[in-house]
């Protein structure tokens, strides 16, 4: 008698402090005093708790009868679902963010999770000292203290009707995603059937993201986005017969040892300079750590350091080493144990190109910059150049490219883009970046420093390009079967960024704008300077271009030149 | 809804409390506003049901 009565005191606290703790606080503290609104969510994770002391009530009155434990474990299991649910749209953000009110350091959504995951604890200590047949078929009569337990429900139960009444409505009405703060006037009152409007249902949303794939990109160079985009005939095409250990997926050169890095889905191969045979290489295991995924892409760092990126930006550096310990490093690899040693294994963290998985990489030695550039997805198009500090691997910077001013580039449409481009292989050189594009068989040269496209050539017969390298003035794009196509880089998109650091500043005057308008735009080698500034003097007259300049002005007419000069 | 869910709730309670006699109609109670309540969760979760996270 004694165990039971302990048994029935330890449940009636602990549905007390439901009750009085999480729950009271809630409604009369955090609702009726400050005016916290539960959103939607919220109402659903407090009326679980709400549930589940009740559950207990009903064993405190009635005896632990199995259906009420059973309810009250469904009940707990599907709260945690809900706590990490609602926590996981907040749980990504920055230290100290999140939505709505904290409590003792953490936010109300994550607090229930503790609060179910106790509830199923309680359970189970409650069925550990259960003896058979302790389940009755009479209501028990209650003591003084289950007694005010159950009055104090009542009241926290009437204070949630109120709030709730007040918050979310009547029926059909039901809770916002955002709440309006709580208020006992009903002028401020907002009822709303937001949440019953038809929308897709999906298990995972945004989360869902297909895998790359080369396949899928558009091959036709006619169907891309750029309009009037010059051919840049293939020079020679050739064949890579190397012992692989599965397709091809990038390519990079060295200059200074004049070797090539070959990367498959798990290998690094280090051929000489004209693929004729492989020097180095070794099968990375790609598990039982950082998941590398597939490597898409890989790069030299130095001439003893190689990285290769997987697709979902995971990446592994290894440092060559003749006397490489193969003992040691069976953990790291898969065959070829001797001629690497890992240096690092990690992530690389994106913003704006979260979401999207990466098909290329390329290293800037000058600036120590690493450069990946995102592949589209069915529910994420965006075209991303996202650039990476070589020292602590750490974003320095993400930006979508523009066209540049004088580049002869112009957009089919007139909301044209760049996010249907699938860039499989880049490569950076004379401060160029060079990506290869499955989509639309294009090559495009990026200027960093401008962050604008300075050319496109599109390049006939491309199947599925998946790397690209530039040696001397010779880019050589490969395709996962190994064949090869070699073009000579065209004067505009080689050009050393040296030569034509300095932009062109171009001066505009109108009686309707104050002083002298300057604009600064790429300078284009071989190009006169007024040429260069000609696109944005048309764009300045033009009532329909949508590009902002001189302030972003609303003077859309009698503009002209006035100067056109290199900047200093 | 939700206030209609917490009418329900109060139902139950105000049952277990003052006719204990009637509790089949207290424990359906309980079970319709557990179901009620995972609707309206889902309900609002329906374009992710899974938490948004990797896995």
């Amino acid at each position: 008698m004694t165990t039971r009565h302990a048994l029935y005191t330890s449940l009636t606290l602990a549905v007390l402090a439901l009750v009085v703790g999480p729950i009271g606080i809630a409604v009369f503290v955090l609702g009726f005093g400050l005016g916290d609104s539960p959103c939607v969510l919220c109402w659903a994770q407090r009326t679980g708790m709400v549930l589940i002391a009740l559950t207990g009530l009903f064993v405190i009155r009635f005896g632990p009868r199995p259906r009420y434990i059973g309810l009250a474990v469904l009940l707990a299991s599907f709260g945690i679902h809900m706590g990490l649910r609602h926590s996981s749209l907040h749980l990504w953000r920055d230290v100290g963010q999140g939505f709505s009110a904290e409590i003792f350091g953490a936010h109300t959504y994550t607090w229930s999770i503790f609060i179910y995951w106790a509830s199923v604890v309680m359970m189970g200590a409650l069925l550990l000292v259960l003896k058979d047949g302790e389940a009755t078929s009479v209501a028990r009569r209650l003591r003084p203290l289950e007694r005010v337990t159950l009055w104090l429900f009542l009241l926290m139960a009437a204070g949630n009707a109120v709030q709730a009444f007040a918050s979310t409505g009547p029926p059909p009405y039901m809770g916002q995603s955002d709440p309006v703060r709580f208020s006992f006037n009903p002028r401020n009152w907002v009822w709303s059937t937001e949440e019953w409007r038809l929308s897709p249902v999906s298990l995972r949303g945004r989360w869902a993201i297909e895998k790359p794939d080369v396949s899928l990109a558009p091959a036709d160079p006619g169907a891309g986005p750029l309009a009037n985009v010059p051919v840049l005939p293939v020079a020679r095409r050739a064949s890579m017969s190397l012992p692989l250990d599965g397709p091809t997926t990038d390519l990079c050169y060295d200059p200074a040892t004049d070797r090539f890095l070959v990367t498959t889905e798990k290998g690094l191969y280090i051929t000489d300079g004209s693929f004729s045979r492989v020097l180095r290489h070794t099968v990375v295991d790609m598990g039982f750590s950082v998941d590398l995924a597939r490597f898409t892409a890989g790069a030299f760092l130095d001439s003893r350091t190689v990285i290769a990126l997987g697709e979902n930006k995971s990446y592994v550096i290894l440092r060559e080493n003749d006397k490489a310990d193969a003992a040691a490093n069976f953990r790291y690899f898969l065959a070829a144990f001797d001629k690497f040693d890992e240096v690092s294994r990690s992530r690389l963290t994106t913003v704006r190109a979260k979401m999207m998985y990466v098909m290329s990489m390329a290293f800037d030695p000058a600036s120590g910059s690493i450069y990946t550039v995102t592949v589209p997805n069915a529910r994420a198009k965006r075209f991303v150049v996202s650039r990476f500090d070589r020292r602590d691997m750490t974003l320095s910077e993400e930006f979508t490219p523009a066209l540049a001013a004088g580049s002869g580039l112009a957009f089919k449409a007139e909301k044209g883009s760049l996010d249907a481009f699938y860039a499989t292989g880049a490569a950076f050189d004379g401060g160029r970046l060079y990506l290869i594009s499955a989509a639309f068989g294009t090559l495009l040269t990026i200027d960093p420093q401008s962050r604008s496209v300075v050319a496109a050539h599109t390049i006939p017969g491309l199947v599925r390009p998946v790397g690209l390298a530039i040696k001397g003035r010779e880019a050589f794009i490969v395709s996962a079967d190994g064949a090869m196509s070699v073009v000579r880089l065209p004067d505009e998109a080689f050009a050393p960024v040296q030569d034509k650091e300095a932009p062109v500043v171009c001066g505009f005057r109108n009686p309707s704008h104050t002083g002298l308008c300057e604009e600064r735009t790429p300078y284009v080698q071989g190009k006169k300077l007024d040429a260069i500034c000609q696109p944005i003097l048309d764009c300045l007259n033009d009532t329909r271009c949508i590009k902002t300049y001189c302030g972003a002005t609303t003077v859309r007419q009698g503009w002209t030149l006035e100067s056109a000069t290199r900047a200093k | 809804m939700e206030f209609l869910n917490f009418v329900l709730i109060l139902t139950a309670g105000y049952l277990v409390l003052r006719r204990p006699e009637r509790e089949r109609l207290a424990f359906g109670l309980l079970v319709v506003s557990s179901l009620l309540m995972a609707t309206l969760f889902l309900v609002g979760t329906r374009g992710s049901i899974l938490p948004g996270l990797n896995y």
